[in-house]
């Protein structure tokens, strides 16, 4: 089950984050997110260390931690996506198509004329169409 | 990792038992030790000690079994692995036993060869059941000592030995000593690996035997065999048995019925952990980094799930938290850490591992939070339940039993002790009080501090922020409100930076409470005014607002932003005294004391209170009104009402205040006094909404004023002030700039929102004086020129006026020149000023004492006498150039319209004037021989290489020298006098210079038109023969044509040019009549003289002329005795009229090899048609 997804700017600044469980963790949720930030960092920094080819956008799983698993997206314009999942057998193959379907509502949302490049995003569409894509992902 | 038994962290090592001989023993063992393996000795004195080996001194074993576990065949043993077996094989049981006998007691007398027989055989008794090896060494005292061969073979029959394993052992001699030690250790190293395989075999015998039946055995015998296989140093093979037995191991956990279900689990656990333990090890040592993570992982996976009782569930977590500090300080120290993950992610594409799981920081960091689990459980199930608050340590005397991971209660009975099997209920009870002497919080920070650490190491700074923060709220549990400070501080800093507001709404609500408890009155404040103003625009979370995830600051909602605003506002502001004492604030003695915070450019309080002032004008002028708008945001969510405001300046004149008419002014809210008070309606700040104030504003003083601060009084005592920032300059704030929000402008010019400025520049008065410079046409080089300059008030009395001259060179090359090296020579301004005199006829400058004159080669600066409004100063200036050069001169006078005031400031007036330099002659000289005198002069014909351009002249003959000055300036100029005059003594020697007379003025004065020429004659006499002769320079006296006759003289020197002087070996004079007459012959003379001591051989040839016929030899060879002439005397016709050319001649000098010719101009005669009448006419 995803239990997170967030959306981070080029500061590496927060623009959406937003977790899908019952329990009340979402502060939990929030520093996961954060500190999957320095894993992107390394990643992007010294790809050569990490044995990771950059070609693609798609940056694989971040690190484990606790019960769960963290995938990153970084697209050409340095925004991350970020996802957090409990399921711990998860096929590259369905993330990939997770994040790419995410990005796809990203650009829908930011190519709204009223949105400001750089700031939070706060439309409601785009939450709607980010949860309909979480719930229609359940990787087991 | 320093709870595990050392045999368990250690590789295990062979042992040996050493009998008899003992002070053989020490040499034995040390070299023992040194080998490679090492290898670990028991040492007995004699035989006798037999019964000490092999003892089984446990005297728990003894009661509560007397079989040897290895040899039980029954199918349900009570425990998987002994606890001390493998200290046993480490320390007790040994591969081989080595029994020493002396030579003479073998192969001497027979009582004592019967002594030996019987040793060895007690000895086998002994060994044989347990297949302990034997060695038998001789220890002989001396090499030539008898052997008989009979009693060696009986040895070795008695002790059923090979020969090999008979030696010899021989001390006294060095050589033969090392000899013997290198046999023992081999034999030894030999025997016991055959003993650790042999057992290690036979136990794999039984493995595949009974595989089936019991899981227990299975565990036990895989692990026997593994640790064989580490006594062998068989790493591979260890390593394959220590991976079945945590696979049989773990197929143990749902069938396994023997114990109560908690310690059952509990055995398994630790058995799986100790067996993990050495598969990470092995794995590490052995460099596989991939390996060992995977396999942690897959530890981690398959036991993660086995939380047994959920009520006991920190039994789980405390075994998982040891798991990952166990791994993590295993990668530590290991040496495989240091590899680098280049080869990281390849063939492991099945399980894809990251860059931090290579990290011992990350096991860290999940060992602390997995500890963090077991003492929140704990601390749950002791309130929870109250008995397991009751339980003390001292309650039962339950100790480890005899098998890893079992526990027994140990009873007393007479003198026994014996060890009894205790219940689930017992054992829970045994590990709450064992976990209740622990402090679990230290480790917890320990881990974290060090998680922290390394992670800061590596960059990982969002890593380590979320360490320091978890270490500061482990801090902040145990009442350390200092420490854990700190540490919320480096997280606090990072998610501000980051804008990651919710979590720094967390880590504020930390600290805000951290400062609470240290009673850090305005950090506190300042805390919460932080959190207040944060970007948090999440309304309320339905329903769970209980729940304990939220930090001390509560949830952030608007809510709570709202409810702190309030308690600090409460708290800052008057009504403080009233709610302390309902409130357990703590604060009530600090409340007293008023306080003050400042704002600066950077800190994190930006956002409550931002002020931009932007001035209208960005040039003013003095004492005119001018337009300020002071803007104020605030992102408080509640609306704050200003008392009054404070807007500060650079120049505190300006100062103002800002006073709302709504408050009554009180005796506290005093305001500044002397400094001017503007009312508003109201001076309330609107969450998110500027406060634009505009009001005007003079200035007196001239020069920069900027807007410094603007300092808030929101209460009596409490006041915030902000550093003013430009509104064209103003960065956004951090938190904030992100926020997808309306924004709006801080002054509703636009133009003035984007360029506004907190500074504007104050003008300085507009002067009333004028300065002129009365500048008259070009100057000229070397003339003193004369700048005029006139201060004239009109309107402003001139007092302690200055006047600031400079010149400044117009190319830009500057005013020195580069080539001459003395810096202070006068020669090396090309332009300077001479003096500047002060006005003639001006008494009061003649009177005025203590002026100012300071003169330098392009600087100037004179004081101006103090002059009423009307008058009028004038001083001139003398400029003088020494090369042409155009000039920039800068001439600024400042003065002050006013008496000696201590602040008045001075008016300035800038004039500047281009002034071209010009050469005012140009002149030049010729050269000219003697007419109709040729010499030979050698250097003409051959030239030395650096002197191209030297004329030449012939020593002690009198040539002529022309000097002729152009003048190249647009005015007129008069000519005073020109002469040659030698520069030094030498030259009057050497040469002689007359002005010839009879040729142009005497005096020597003229007037020269613009372009006009003056020529001049000199004759020339060299009377030394030098390659370099100098002829002086001449001097031309001149001054301009005009007006001003008073003006003295300008002397300009011009230096002629060096010249050669020779003698010439050979003359050649032509000698002719002044004129011919058509028809009329004459005669044509060439003379050659030899002036030197040497006969002289000259040819010449004489080239025909058209004009001429000619009687004479064409070419000859002629002869010239020193110091004579020789006549080649040739009669002509001349056949054509007008100025014909004489027929050439070319001379040759044989000795020189020089040939030479008379000029075109000296080689040609007029021939008249007849004889001229015009003397005849004239007179």
């Amino acid at each position: 089950m995803i239990v997170s997804v967030a959306v981070v700017g080029r500061q590496n600044n927060p623009l959406y984050i937003q977790s899908f469980t019952e329990a009340d963790d979402a502060l939990k949720l929030h520093h996961i997110v954060h500190c999957s930030l320095d894993v992107i960092d390394e990643r992007v920094n010294n790809p050569k260390k990490s044995g990771t080819t950059l070609n693609e956008a798609f940056l694989g799983l971040l690190y484990p931690t606790l019960n769960y698993k963290v995938y990153g997206y970084l697209t050409n314009t340095k925004v991350k996506f970020i996802m957090v999942t409990t399921d711990l057998d998860v096929r590259d193959t369905d993330v990939r198509s997770f994040f790419r379907k995410f990005h796809a509502a990203y650009v829908d949302a930011v190519s709204n004329p009223f949105h400001v490049p750089g700031k939070k995003i706060t439309s409601r569409t785009f939450a709607e169409s980010v949860s309909n894509i979480v719930r229609s992902y359940t990787f087991n | 990792m320093e709870e595990y038994p050392e045999e368990l962290r250690t590789p295990p090592v062979s042992l040996v038992a050493l009998f008899g001989y003992s002070d053989l023993h020490a040499t034995i063992t040390k070299h023992l030790h040194s080998q490679q393996p090492p290898i670990n000795a028991l040492a007995f004195p004699d035989l006798s000690h037999l019964s000490l080996l092999l003892a089984h001194d446990d005297p728990i074993n003894r009661t509560s079994s007397s079989r040897d576990p290895l040899s039980v065949s029954d199918s349900s043993p009570s425990g998987i692995l002994k606890r001390d077996w493998l200290l046993k094989h480490r320390t007790k049981v040994p591969a081989l036993v080595a029994a020493f006998f002396p030579s003479h007691h073998i192969f001497g007398d027979p009582t004592q060869w019967l002594q030996v027989c019987s040793d060895l055989d007690s000895l086998k008794s002994v060994i044989r059941p347990k297949n302990i090896k034997l060695v038998v060494i001789v220890v002989q005292s001396s090499p030539q000592e008898e052997v008989s061969e009979d009693r060696l073979v009986a040895l070795r029959k008695r002790a059923e030995l090979d020969s090999k394993y008979v030696l010899f052992f021989n001390s006294t001699i060095d050589s033969e000593l090392t000899l013997s030690l290198s046999r023992i250790a081999s034999a030894f190293a030999e025997l016991a690996l055959a003993y650790y395989r042999e057992e290690g075999r036979r136990i794999k015998s039984r493995i595949e035997k009974r595989s089936s039946t019991s899981l227990d055995l299975n565990v036990r015998y895989c692990f026997k065999v593994a640790v064989y296989a580490e006594f062998r140093r068989d790493w591979g093979e260890a390593l394959k048995f220590y991976e079945d037995a945590y696979h049989s191991l773990h197929e143990m956990i749902g069938t396994s019925t023997r114990l109560p279900a908690i310690q059952r689990l509990v055995e398994i656990k630790t058995i799986a952990e100790q067996l993990h333990f050495k598969i990470s090890t092995l794995l590490l040592h052995g460099g596989k980094l991939i390996e060992a993570v995977t396999w942690f992982h897959q530890h981690k996976a398959s036991y993660h799930k086995v939380v047994g009782s959920t009520e006991f569930i920190f039994l789980h977590w405390d075994w998982m938290s040891r798991q990952f500090l166990v791994f993590a300080e295993l990668l530590e120290t290991s040496s495989a850490t240091v590899q680098s993950f280049s080869s990281l992610n390849q063939g492991t594409a099945e399980i894809s591992l990251t860059e931090f799981e290579f990290y011992p920081a990350y096991y860290y960091q999940l060992a602390a939070h997995y500890l963090k689990d077991k003492k929140s459980a704990l601390e749950l199930l002791f309130s929870m339940s109250e008995t397991a608050q009751e339980i003390d340590s001292s309650s039962e005397s339950i100790t480890p039993s005899v098998y890893v991971g079992q526990f027994a209660q140990l009873l007393e009975k007479g003198e026994a002790l014996t060890l009894h099997s205790i219940t689930d209920e017992e054992y829970t009870r045994y590990t709450i009080s064992e976990a209740k002497r622990f402090q679990d919080s230290f480790e917890i920070i320990a881990w974290l501090k060090k998680s922290y650490e390394s992670f800061t190491n590596l960059k990982a700074r969002r890593m380590a922020a979320l360490c320091a923060f978890e270490v500061a709220r482990e801090y902040f549990g145990l009442a350390d409100p200092s420490n854990a400070k700190f540490f919320f501080d480096i997280a606090a800093n990072l998610y501000r930076q980051e804008g990651w507001a919710t979590l720094l709404w967390e880590v504020l609500g930390y600290l805000r409470e951290c400062s609470r408890n240290l009673g850090a009155f305005k950090d506190f404040v300042e805390f919460s005014l932080e959190m207040v103003a944060l970007p948090v625009t999440l309304y309320d979370v339905s329903g769970n607002l209980g729940n304990k995830t939220y930090g001390p600051g509560g949830p952030a909602t608007i809510s709570g932003r709202e409810s702190i605003h309030r308690e600090v506002f409460s708290l800052v502001s008057h009504e403080a005294e009233l709610i302390s004492s309902t409130r357990e604030s703590g604060f009530t003695l600090s409340t007293d004391s008023p306080l003050h915070l400042e704002i600066d450019l950077v800190s994190p309080l930006r956002p409550v209170l931002l002020a931009s002032v932007a001035f209208h004008e960005q040039m003013i002028k003095p004492g005119a009104l001018c337009s300020i708008t002071v803007s104020l945001l605030s992102h408080l969510p509640l609306p704050v009402e200003i008392d009054h405001l404070e807007v500060q300046f650079n120049q505190s004149t300006c100062n103002f205040v800002v006073r709302s008419s709504q408050r009554p002014t009180s005796a506290s809210n005093t305001v500044p006094s002397a400094s001017r008070v503007e009312n508003e309606p109201s001076l309330v700040l609107v969450p998110n909404n500027w406060l634009r104030l505009t009001y005007a504003i003079k200035s007196e003083q001239s020069g920069k004023l900027e807007c410094l601060s603007v300092l808030a009084k929101l209460g009596p005592l409490f006041t915030i002030c902000s550093r003013a920032e430009s509104p064209a300059a103003m960065e956004e704030l951090p938190v904030w700039k992100h926020e997808n929000c309306v924004e709006s402008l801080p002054i509703k010019d636009p133009v003035l929102a984007v360029f506004g400025q907190k500074a504007t520049q104050v003008e300085e008065p507009e002067p009333q004086v004028d300065v002129s410079l009365g500048a008259s046409g070009p100057a000229l080089v070397g003339e003193d020129f004369t700048m005029p300059i006139v201060v004239t008030s009109k309107g402003h009395a001139v007092l302690s006026g200055e006047l600031k001259i400079n010149l400044v060179d117009v190319g830009g090359g500057g005013l020195f020149s580069p080539r001459e090296a003395e810096p202070f020579s006068l020669e090396n301004h090309h332009v300077e000023i001479c003096g500047i005199n002060g006005a003639e006829g001006n008494d009061e400058s003649e009177s005025e004492t203590g002026n100012i004159k300071k003169i330098q080669q392009s600087f100037g600066l004179v004081s101006v006498p103090d002059l009423k409004e009307g008058e009028s100063w004038s001083c001139k200036l003398e400029i003088r150039w020494h090369r042409p050069k155009p000039v920039m001169l800068f001439v600024s006078l400042g003065y002050l319209p006013h008496g000696s005031e201590a602040n008045a400031q001075k008016i300035h007036i800038h004039k500047s004037l281009q002034i071209e330099g010009k050469m005012p002659l140009f002149v030049s000289n010729r050269f000219m021989l003697p007419f109709r005198r040729d010499h030979l002069l050698l250097n003409r014909i051959k030239p030395a290489p650096d002197s191209e351009d030297m004329s030449s002249l012939p020593l002690n003959e009198k040539s002529v020298l022309v000097v002729s000055a152009k003048n190249c300036t647009e005015i007129a100029l008069r000519l005073v006098s020109m002469s040659i005059e030698f520069d030094d003594e030498q030259g009057e020697t050497s040469c002689s210079i007359q002005q010839s007379l009879g040729c142009g003025d005497a005096s020597g004065s003229a007037s020269l038109a613009p372009g006009e020429e003056y020529k001049k004659v000199f004759t020339v006499i060299p009377t030394m023969k030098t390659p370099k002769l100098g002829l002086g320079s001449v001097h031309l006296k001149w001054t301009r044509q005009g007006g001003n006759t008073t003006e003295a003289c300008v002397s300009t020197k011009h230096k002629l040019p060096e010249v050669n002087v020779e003698a010439s070996p050979l003359v050649m004079s032509l000698k002719c009549p002044p004129y011919a007459i058509l028809g009329e012959p004459f005669t044509y003379a060439v003379r050659i003289g030899n002036q030197t001591q040497l006969l002289q051989e000259a040819k010449f040839a004489l080239a025909d002329a058209q004009s001429f016929v000619l009687s004479g030899s064409h070419s000859n060879t002629v002869s010239v005795l020193p110091k004579s002439e020789h006549v080649l005397s040739y009669k002509l016709v001349p056949l054509t009229c007008g100025k014909q050319q004489l027929p050439k001649i070319t001379l040759t000098s044989v000795r020189y090899s020089a040939e030479f010719q008379p000029s075109a101009v000296a080689s040609s005669v007029f021939v008249f048609p007849s004889v001229p009448q015009a003397n005849s006419t004239a007179r």
